[in-house]
């Protein structure tokens, strides 16, 4: 059943804003489950426990003076931060996160958008984002920042290739590159985390690298780069670049958990969807941070050689195995 | 004339302009990383143009591949280079010109023959258009049926370009005697 447009409208602006109240808690429990984990307590002044931190970041960041080198080149500079906030907050529109129910007669659906390519459609956005990084940082002229975005170029370049591989096994099985049809198949059959083991852990890794997070954050290394491609950014600019860095790795553990751990699916309670989603994608978040906390940095030919030399065969073998199987079984 | 149909033209008449914007921006910046940037915003727009022709596969293959991979290379490049880049390209060869010229009066005339055709009514019905058109399984079917050989000859040329850029990556230089490396 189709739902009237303002429905829609209304569930965009829900959304938005869900996604930007997850991000700023995110970095809270960030800095929390961090603090835990190195005996420490993390931030625990603003508030209860610390609650309010992220809005005292918020308001610091806004009243913050947006510096801008003198040599920096303006409209390049001004926009990179913005393109990247908004391919990462718009990836969502195409995530299911629930059933669809019936409301006072109205039909709402579980997702903004459902289109037949959703799953390209996120990877599209996301090697547009990948713009933002680089020409920030190639506009900001400073050594730093443009071999900050070089590297996160080469990198993100590099894992894109793993990345988009281990999905076709998914995409081979599911029959579809419809998020939706994917959720729906897993709800039918088994999450695709069974049989497609190797291509989570695949996918799983080569997100890591995809959202420069630890061990891969090569990209803010800050011995050798000060801050990477953000260096010469400050004020809400920069909070613009954490935003999109934290929206993308939300996106691709709401990836993760569509395409592997059964979307918005249980076995019992399926109008309680939203709940269940946020739950697993608090899961592959926390797994996110805890890694973070676990390995140190990797040089960055360790980096390459093991996203060409390792990752990616696997991948490939991934792929081909399963269509193997599919087309056997 | 009802609201989708003024829609379509809007989105259209945008996504049109901007791809001959970005087009002519890309031949007349002179810093090379703004061409490149002119050309990403050029296969965004003819992205655009595919979706409204509802080739939606196509259009999202668009961004990813060319919007996203290919021209990521091409800043790269530019953007190590920086200012070492060459002095803008002063035009090619007189029979390059000429073939460029007759190649754009070709599609020239083309464009105004459709046009004609279509507003003296002398175009055929319309092709029809299944909910299907566009979709990746139809464009699959399509590369393993009726361009099977395309579809293969582009692999094989695609493979003999990556062995090739790993030969010429892996080439170790030998050392030469009183050169400084």
């Amino acid at each position: 059943m189709n739902e009237v447009w303002w429905v829609s409208a209304i569930k965009s602006v829900i959304i938005v804003n869900v996604v930007l109240l997850s991000f700023a808690y995110l970095t809270l429990i960030e800095r929390k489950v961090l603090g835990r984990m190195q005996l420490r307590y993390g931030p625990n002044r603003a508030g209860p426990f610390g609650i309010l931190q992220p809005i005292a970041d918020l308001i610091k960041l806004i009243r913050k003076e947006s510096f801008f080198p003198a040599a920096a080149i303006d409209a390049p500079y001004i926009l990179a931060p913005v393109v990247s906030a908004f391919t990462a907050l718009a990836a969502f529109a195409v995530i299911p996160w629930g059933g669809g129910w019936e409301i006072l007669g109205y039909q709402v659906n579980g997702y903004i958008i459902d289109v037949p390519i959703s799953l390209l459609l996120i990877f599209a956005l996301g090697s547009i984002g990948i713009y933002g990084f680089i020409v920030g940082g190639w506009a900001s002229e400073s050594k730093y920042s443009l071999l900050g975005s070089m590297r996160t170029c080469a990198q993100l370049v590099s894992y894109e290739v793993a990345l988009a591989l281990t999905v076709l096994g998914v995409i081979l099985m599911a029959g579809s590159l419809s998020l939706t049809d994917i959720v729906a198949e897993q709800q039918r059959n088994l999450w695709f985390v069974v049989p497609q083991f190797v291509g989570f852990v695949t996918f799983f890794i080569a997100g890591v690298a995809e959202t420069n997070r630890a061990p891969f954050d090569l990209p803010e290394a800050e011995q050798e780069l000060v801050a990477g491609y953000h260096t010469e950014y400050s004020g809400m600019r920069w909070g613009l670049f954490q935003m999109a860095e934290y929206i993308n790795m939300l996106t691709l553990s709401a990836l993760a958990v569509t395409l592997f751990l059964g979307g918005w699916h249980f076995f019992w309670l399926d109008w309680l969807g939203p709940l269940w989603f946020i739950l697993k994608l608090a899961l592959v978040v926390f797994v996110f941070i805890w890694l973070r906390a676990t390995f140190p940095r990797l040089r960055y030919d360790q980096l390459m050689s093991f996203g060409w030399k390792f990752l990616l065969p696997v991948a490939i073998l991934n792929a081909v195995v399963t269509a193997i199987l599919v087309v056997a079984l | 004339m009802d609201v989708g149909n003024v829609l379509v033209w809007a989105v259209w008449f945008v996504a049109a302009f901007a791809c001959l914007g970005s087009g002519i921006a890309v031949v007349s910046f002179s810093n090379p990383f703004y061409s490149a940037l002119a050309l990403i915003g050029n296969l965004a727009s003819l992205a655009v143009l595919y979706l409204l022709l509802s080739a939606e596969f196509v259009a999202a293959a668009q961004v990813l591949v060319y919007a996203g991979a290919v021209m990521v290379m091409f800043l790269f490049v530019v953007a190590y280079l920086g200012g070492r880049a060459d002095a803008p390209w002063a035009g090619g060869a007189s029979w390059q010109q000429v073939a460029a010229l007759s190649a754009a009066g070709a599609l020239l005339i083309e464009v105004f023959l459709a046009v004609g055709l279509e507003a003296s009514d002398r175009l055929s019905e319309e092709p029809p258009v299944e909910a299907f058109f566009g979709g990746p399984h139809e464009i699959g079917r399509l590369f393993l049926t009726d361009h099977l050989l395309a579809f293969e000859i582009t692999s094989i040329v695609l493979l003999v370009a990556a062995v090739g850029g790993v030969i010429l990556g892996s080439h170790t230089r030998r050392f030469e005697p009183g050169v400084d490396r």
